[in-house]
């Protein structure tokens, strides 16, 4: 992970499947989907929306289809971030997952990454204000 | 009788060990599959028919050749000279009497066809080749004398080559011409096709027969819906092929894909075959029962017919000399 420091506080952090902090909060797709598991992941998810403003990436490296119950849940993700100050990604895990997410053309609403370690590499450096003197006024917490 | 032809369909095992595909790629399409209405093995047909040929020989591959080979054996005992082996995994607008022409001139027992890419799955063997004990596969590669060929081919069990075969046809780019009526440049349609008011089609494509293109769907460019398949409402088919029989859902977009029924192989995934999706449990494609119609039975052409079952359909008598199902076809 060394290539992305962003990552690797998040990793240290991760107890389990799911990983929060300030930065972005990952939710683990689940492997086998069930009505019980996919209700698990929707109020994980509306609870990371309530609690942080941090993007939150679904990871789909556990999964290995897609079922419609499955995508009606990714429409409904994406249309609750839809308008909001709020972001979410997709690390599809495999070119199946990817394949399944451009054809349902949920890609061209939601961003789709390889992995959690990409969708992670791009989390949006807060927006800085410098001063008079070009310094930033907190500078090295930027993350 | 001086030259014997056979034609080898692979067999579905065969499959993976021609392309080292997914073991997941295995139900997907075959060399028999229609490209833009047209069935390579009758292409072949006809370019056997130049030699004035009379009989001709179909056999499926299994994985291991042995049986073929000492088939093939058992016709050079009963008297025929020559062999012209095809191995239907390539299309190739190959010259057969230059290629024969060639074999005799170089007094080679063995003579396969080859492009730039590698072997093009047409052989031709003399007598002797067949009743030394070394298999094809073992001789030295010194033994044999390729033919170059410089004309248009493409290996119809990739993926990829086959869509660059699906797109070279609808430009006019290779002799295959799509089968149906061209409604407007270059789109072909074929018979008792459906298509909405609100659906658009954009050249170059093809739409094969009985296809129902439902409202809203665009089709093309660079597109072939094959025979018996439904596109269903809002759904976009760009540089990608439905095979037949294949139901395609709704709000999709398929671009640079083979889809075969619930299956969908990624053209840009991988060399060979790509990345295999399965739609189904999406409820995004599937595969449809044939429940033809008396009007539709009557209709359909030996191409219609499942895979292996097409020759009984074409009047081919078994030929049981042979230690594996041979079927003769009367030329």
């Amino acid at each position: 992970m060394g290539f992305c420091p962003l990552f690797d506080r998040i990793a240290t952090l991760a107890s389990g499947a799911d990983v929060k902090n300030k930065l972005a909060t990952i939710l683990s797709f689940p492997g086998t989907s069930t009505s019980a598991s996919r209700s698990e992941l929707r109020g994980h998810f509306l609870n990371a929306l309530r609690v942080s403003e941090s993007p939150v990436v679904i990871d789909f490296s556990g999964c290995n289809t897609l079922n419609h119950d499955d995508i009606d849940l990714l429409i409904e993700c994406a249309a609750r971030v839809s308008g909001r100050d709020r972001e979410v990604r997709f690390a599809a895990g495999s070119r199946v997952i990817r394949v399944l997410l451009e054809v349902t053309r949920i890609s061209s609403i939601v961003p789709v990454f390889d992995s959690v370690e990409e969708a992670l590499a791009i989390v949006q450096v807060p927006r800085m204000d410098f001063d008079d003197a070009g310094q930033s006024p907190d500078s090295g917490e930027y993350l | 009788m001086e030259l014997a032809t056979v034609i080898m369909v692979p067999a579905r095992e065969d499959l993976t060990a021609i392309h080292g595909a997914h073991p997941q790629a295995q139900p997907l399409y075959s060399s028999r599959m229609p490209i833009l209405g047209n069935d390579v093995l009758r292409a072949w047909m006809k370019r056997i028919r130049t030699l004035g040929v009379q009989n001709l020989w179909l056999t499926s591959t299994p994985a291991n050749g042995r049986g073929t080979w000492f088939a093939l054996a058992d016709f050079a005992r009963q008297g025929i000279e020559r062999f012209l082996i095809i191995k239907l995994k390539s299309y190739a607008e190959l010259d057969l009497a230059d290629f024969v022409s060639f074999h005799r001139e170089s007094r080679n027992s063995v003579t396969e066809a080859q492009d730039g890419r590698g072997l093009l799955g047409v052989s031709l063997l003399d007598r002797a080749a067949l009743l030394c004990d070394k298999q094809l596969e073992s001789q030295d590669a010194g033994e044999r004398n390729p033919y170059e060929f410089r004309g248009y081919a493409k290996r119809i069990l990739s993926a990829r080559e086959r869509q660059e075969l699906v797109g070279d046809a609808l430009i006019g780019a290779c002799s295959m011409r799509p089968r149906g009526t061209e409604i407007r440049k270059q789109v072909w349609v074929g018979r008792d096709v459906q298509l909405a008011e609100s659906a658009k089609i954009i050249g170059p494509s093809y739409i094969g027969e009985r296809t129902v293109v439902r409202a809203g769907a665009t089709i093309g460019p660079f597109a072939s819906v094959e025979r018996d398949c439904v596109v269903d409402c809002g759904t976009a088919i760009e540089r990608s092929t439905v095979l037949p029989f294949s139901y395609v859902g709704p709000g999709l977009l398929i671009q640079h894909k083979l889809q075969d029924g619930r299956y969908l192989v990624d053209l840009l995934g991988g060399e060979v075959g790509g990345e295999v999706a399965d739609l189904q449990p999406a409820g995004l494609g599937n595969r449809i029962p044939f429940h033809g119609t008396a009007r539709q039975e009557s209709r359909r052409t030996p191409a219609d017919e499942p895979e292996h079952a097409g020759a009984a359909a074409w009047g081919f008598a078994p030929f049981s000399t042979a230690s594996q199902p041979w079927l003769q076809v009367q030329m």
